[in-house]
């Protein structure tokens, strides 16, 4: 399990003898039904724009840095959005925190656990994620942190 | 939630989807005063300048009301606004401001706010008015600000709200007392004014 807080600033490498630093992660983007991560941004420093990969097109997640298949260029994909510092909503328009941080499988890159700041969520009562809040069921109940 | 809402803290609230994206905000909120609850909502854009959207948004198509957004269940439930329609239901719906008079013809007061309930009832429960001096129970100087609860029947015409004289009789300068006051009225299985 790895934490969406403890990826971010990993170096991204390229395989080989040479191991060339692509740059590091920014930050994970994630899509719904199943809830996982599918794309990593990736900020290759300050004059230079940054690149987003996706999920699948990295060869290892490892504590210490992503490596990534050297043919995993940019590519297309539906817009996703960026689940940490996001609002969190009921469906019953309830305001309950903001997400602090995720849990998520590296393997598989399943989504496990929502921190908010209210708490942790499992991820069966998220219902989605978009540009203003991330709603919830009404039902669902934090454990305490 | 089925807390007590005031009308006029919906107005600016978001409009979201179940997806979490939001559509639009709250600009103001017309009632059905025949069925005794929400009609519809009017829309404006998401920005500070975007002004009024020509289109409104129902209430059969509300998933929720909650104290902190309007939930719907997609970016469909909104549906284009007729645009002869808009200005007549503008003015007939909006029952803020309007003057209230009791069913034998005294003036009570004007329309400050109006209590909904929320979640998915959107229910007509009460109006907070301006009363005029009659009204006041103790101090002349305090602000005549009461809640008198919907009663019964409510008719407008215009702008002209019609209460029935019984519900005078639950009038109450504060929300803790108005709600107890009602709730007493509830368990006595709504009968008459004591």
């Amino acid at each position: 399990m790895m934490l969406f807080s403890r990826v971010r600033g990993l170096p991204v490498l390229t395989p080989g003898e040479d191991a060339d630093r692509v740059g590091e992660v920014r930050t994970l983007l994630v899509d719904g039904a199943p809830w996982r991560v599918t794309q990593v941004r990736i900020g290759r420093g300050r004059l230079r724009r940054g690149a987003v990969v996706a999920w699948n097109a990295l060869r290892a997640a490892g504590p210490d840095m992503l490596i990534v298949r050297p043919a995993g260029g940019p590519e297309e994909m539906p817009p996703q959005r960026e689940l940490l510092g996001s609002r969190v909503l009921t469906e019953c328009g309830e305001e309950r925190g903001t997400v602090l941080d995720a849990a998520f499988d590296p393997v598989t890159a399943r989504i496990e656990a929502v921190l908010t700041t209210r708490g942790e969520l499992p991820p069966d009562p998220l219902l989605g994620l978009g540009d203003h809040a991330l709603v919830i069921r009404s039902g669902a109940a934090h454990h305490g942190v | 939630m089925n807390g007590l809402t005031s009308v006029r803290a919906l107005a600016t609230l978001p409009v979201v989807t179940l997806g979490g994206d939001a559509v639009a905000h709250v600009k103001d909120t017309l009632f059905d005063t025949s069925a005794g609850r929400i009609g519809s909502f009017t829309l404006t854009g998401r920005t500070l300048l975007s002004g009024p959207l020509p289109r409104e948004l129902p209430w059969p198509a509300v998933h929720c009301l909650g104290r902190d957004a309007v939930m719907v269940r997609d970016a469909g439930a909104l549906c284009d606004l007729p645009r002869s329609a808009a200005r007549r239901d503008a003015v007939r719906g909006r029952l803020l401001g309007a003057r209230v008079l009791t069913d034998d013809g005294e003036t009570v007061g004007t329309v400050l706010d109006v209590l909904v309930e929320g979640g998915t009832s959107g229910r007509l429960v009460a109006f907070r008015l301006a009363a005029q001096r009659d009204l006041v129970h103790g101090s002349r100087h305090r602000r005549h600000r009461v809640y008198v609860p919907r009663g019964e029947a409510v008719s407008l015409s215009g702008r002209t709200l019609v209460i029935p004289a019984h519900a005078r009789a639950y009038v109450s300068d504060d929300l803790p007392g108005f709600t107890a006051r009602v709730g007493a009225r509830h368990d006595r299985g709504g009968g008459v004014a004591p």
